[in-house]
């Protein structure tokens, strides 16, 4: 009896210990240096291992009480060593390379990560994200719920389409409504107005300063607005304040006017996408019944 | 010119300065090393047979973070300082940084191509790809201030004040074309573009390293021997043709060690504003306007203001940075007024 109790005790701190050794393997202390990132790392429950992140990581807001390693494409490496992280995760912007190459032969491990906008991007992410934080699970559920709802949204626009055509769309990005401007083709704010179903009308590439003008004659169906500075209504009616030209535009006079996340147009896709696709799906279709939901 | 400090005291006092902004630029970062343990991973890069034990993170970041960034400060400093002598020297103007010339200009616009243009090309080749924006800096540099000396050329003498027009000219032309690629560039380049211009010590490494220490050495040692005819020019161009210098010569030399100089500098650190034309200003404040004096005190306060600069730059948001450029200028411009104005006093 004895004996196989003292067994018993053996074989449970056996197995113990070796789950505690499995985890000693694991990247403890992180850094990450990229918003949609640090959203991930967030979602799969490893945000108490991170102890530094970089400007773009704005969510979820207790991300900001940690210490700051700057903009991702110019982070320092002391600066990130005196952290004493055990990896460095970002995306292909992250820089400048010399710093990447001195953080390495530090011994900390740096983990790049595509910030692509696209599912097959998110599923690798995710796919690497989880195996880092040893929640593999959670991070195939996690994406195959992202795939899932895409997918429906997708499905949904698909079917509103029959009834009312694609509409056209131009996105200003602005900074409390001055100076907008213009999402062109091959932006990650081009990318996401597809998504949501709508045309771009600007043919342009990359952002480029909007001219009245052109907007007047591109006669888009609906502006989303999208201001670094200000968030929802405010937005807009700085944009209208600063740019009155716009009030004559259709999409003013008949209020077809959305805002949008700005955090979402940079650093890849993150947790928060599929709800602002749905949000700009319903302001595009009014009457179709689009959402994430099958 | 009131002289406030005799050169004796100026080089000891700025001697001082200089080792004191090497010590803490080897000494403090946002890694926190305890003190024993910088003097002995410093001695052990310097060879002597200590045991290494525990001393790797601290070998590595005082041998590869912050000793080549500290000897790059050093050069990037003194060498801009240096320029700024030669091109006030030149102008025979006290506004005359070596910005005058084109080649900052030139640099600009050519690490401007380097980083719009290296994104649309795509696949570099992978060895080349982290010298394609020094290089381009470098050909920028050189190539416009090459064209703003021809410009100045007539005859086989070179007018100053028309050199003076053409650098103004070329720099509006090739900051209008920097306009241009900024317009063409999409979102990071333009984020890169951006944090250039500000300048940064951040991730220097030893590959970048020799080529400008080389050029600094070679300016530092050459000028100074041209002191006296410096000093000569000082009296004006046919005053210092009488007291026997080759001024022809001497103009090329300044041009061409500007224009190496400053390329170099831009090349590794990108724009760093302020060093050139003030760092003259200050040692010629304390110390009269003799050439044999301010060229090497302006090498030393160079070096020595741009270490204190990016000790500021790299401690003050740890473990985030600050463009150095910033600094260089904030700290700066109110020491300089302050010297203004108690010159004036």
């Amino acid at each position: 009896m004895m004996r196989k109790s003292l067994t018993l005790v053996s074989l449970c701190a056996g197995l113990a210990f070796s789950s505690l050794a499995l985890a000693q393997e694991l990247p403890q202390r992180w850094v990450s240096a990229g918003g949609a990132l640090s959203e991930w790392i967030s979602a799969l429950g490893g945000e108490a291992h991170l102890v530094g992140v970089d400007t773009t990581s704005q969510h979820p807001q207790t991300l900001k009480a940690l210490p700051s390693i700057g903009y991702q494409r110019q982070l320092s490496a002391e600066g990130i060593l005196s952290l004493r992280p055990d990896v460095l995760v970002g995306t292909d912007e992250m820089g400048p390379p010399p710093v990447l190459a001195q953080v390495r032969s530090a011994g900390v491990r740096v983990e790049l990560f595509s910030s692509e906008p696209g599912l097959a991007a998110v599923d690798d992410n995710l796919k690497r994200l989880g195996s880092l934080l040893g929640a593999e699970q959670q991070a195939a559920r996690l994406a195959g719920d992202y795939r899932q709802q895409i997918d429906a949204l997708t499905a949904s626009i698909k079917s509103a389409q029959v009834k009312q055509a694609a509409p056209g769309v131009l996105l200003l990005v602005g900074h409390a409504g001055g100076k907008p401007l213009l999402a062109g083709q091959g932006t990650s704010g081009d990318w996401l107005l597809k998504q949501a179903g709508a045309r771009n009308l600007a043919d342009h590439q990359g952002y480029k300063p909007l001219s009245l003008e052109a907007l007047t004659a591109l006669d888009p169906d609906v502006l989303v607005v999208s201001d670094r500075a200000l968030g929802g209504e405010a937005a807009v009616q700085a944009l209208l304040k600063e740019n009155p030209g716009l009030a004559g535009s259709r999409a003013v006079r008949e209020q077809h006017v959305i805002t949008l996340d700005p955090t979402l147009l940079v650093g890849g896709l993150g947790p928060r996408l599929p709800a602002a696709l749905e949000r700009l799906a319903q302001a595009f279709y009014p009457a179709g019944q689009v959402s994430l939901a099958r | 010119m009131r002289r406030l400090l005799a050169p004796r005291t100026l080089f000891i006092g700025l001697g001082l300065a200089c080792l004191l902004a090497v010590w803490l630029s080897l000494a403090l970062g946002p890694v926190n090393l305890p003190l024993a343990d910088t003097w002995r991973a410093g001695l052990r890069l310097l060879g002597v047979p200590l045991s290494g034990e525990g001393l790797g993170q601290a070998e590595l970041i005082l041998g590869q973070i912050r000793l080549p960034r500290t000897l790059l400060g050093l050069a990037v400093g003194a060498v801009l300082a240096l320029s700024g002598v030669a091109m006030q020297g030149l102008f025979r103007n006290p506004l005359a940084d070596p910005g005058l010339v084109g080649v900052a200009s030139g640099a600009a616009l050519g690490a401007a191509v380097a980083i719009v243009g290296g994104s649309w090309l795509g696949g570099i080749d992978e060895a080349f790809a982290p010298y394609l924006l020094s290089v381009c800096a470098l050909l920028g540099g050189l190539g416009v201030t090459a064209l703003v000396y021809r410009l100045g050329r007539r005859d086989g003498q070179t007018s100053v004040a028309t050199m003076l027009l053409a650098g103004i000219a070329l720099t509006a032309l090739a900051s209008s074309a920097v306009g241009l690629f900024t317009y063409l560039a999409d979102d990071a380049t333009l984020r890169t573009l951006t944090f250039w211009n500000l300048g940064s010590l951040n991730g220097a490494s030893y590959q970048r390293l020799w080529p400008l220490l080389l050029v600094t050495g070679g300016v530092a040692l050459w000028l100074p021997r041209r002191a006296q005819a410096l000093n000569a020019l000082l009296l004006g161009e046919s005053e210092a043709r009488h007291l026997g210098v080759d001024v022809e010569g001497l103009k090329r030399e300044l041009v061409f060690c500007t224009a190496l100089g400053v390329g170099a500098a831009v090349a590794a650190a990108g724009l760093i504003g302020f060093i050139g034309l003030v760092v003259p200003h200050l040692v010629r404040l304390l110390a009269g306007p003799d050439h044999r004096v301010v060229l090497p005190a302006s090498l030393l306060a160079g070096g020595t203001l741009l270490l204190f600069a990016d000790l500021i730059a790299r401690l003050a948001l740890a473990p985030a940075e600050l463009p150095i450029g910033i600094v260089t200028a904030f700290i700066g411009a109110p020491f300089f007024l302050f010297l203004l104005i108690r010159g004036r006093g």
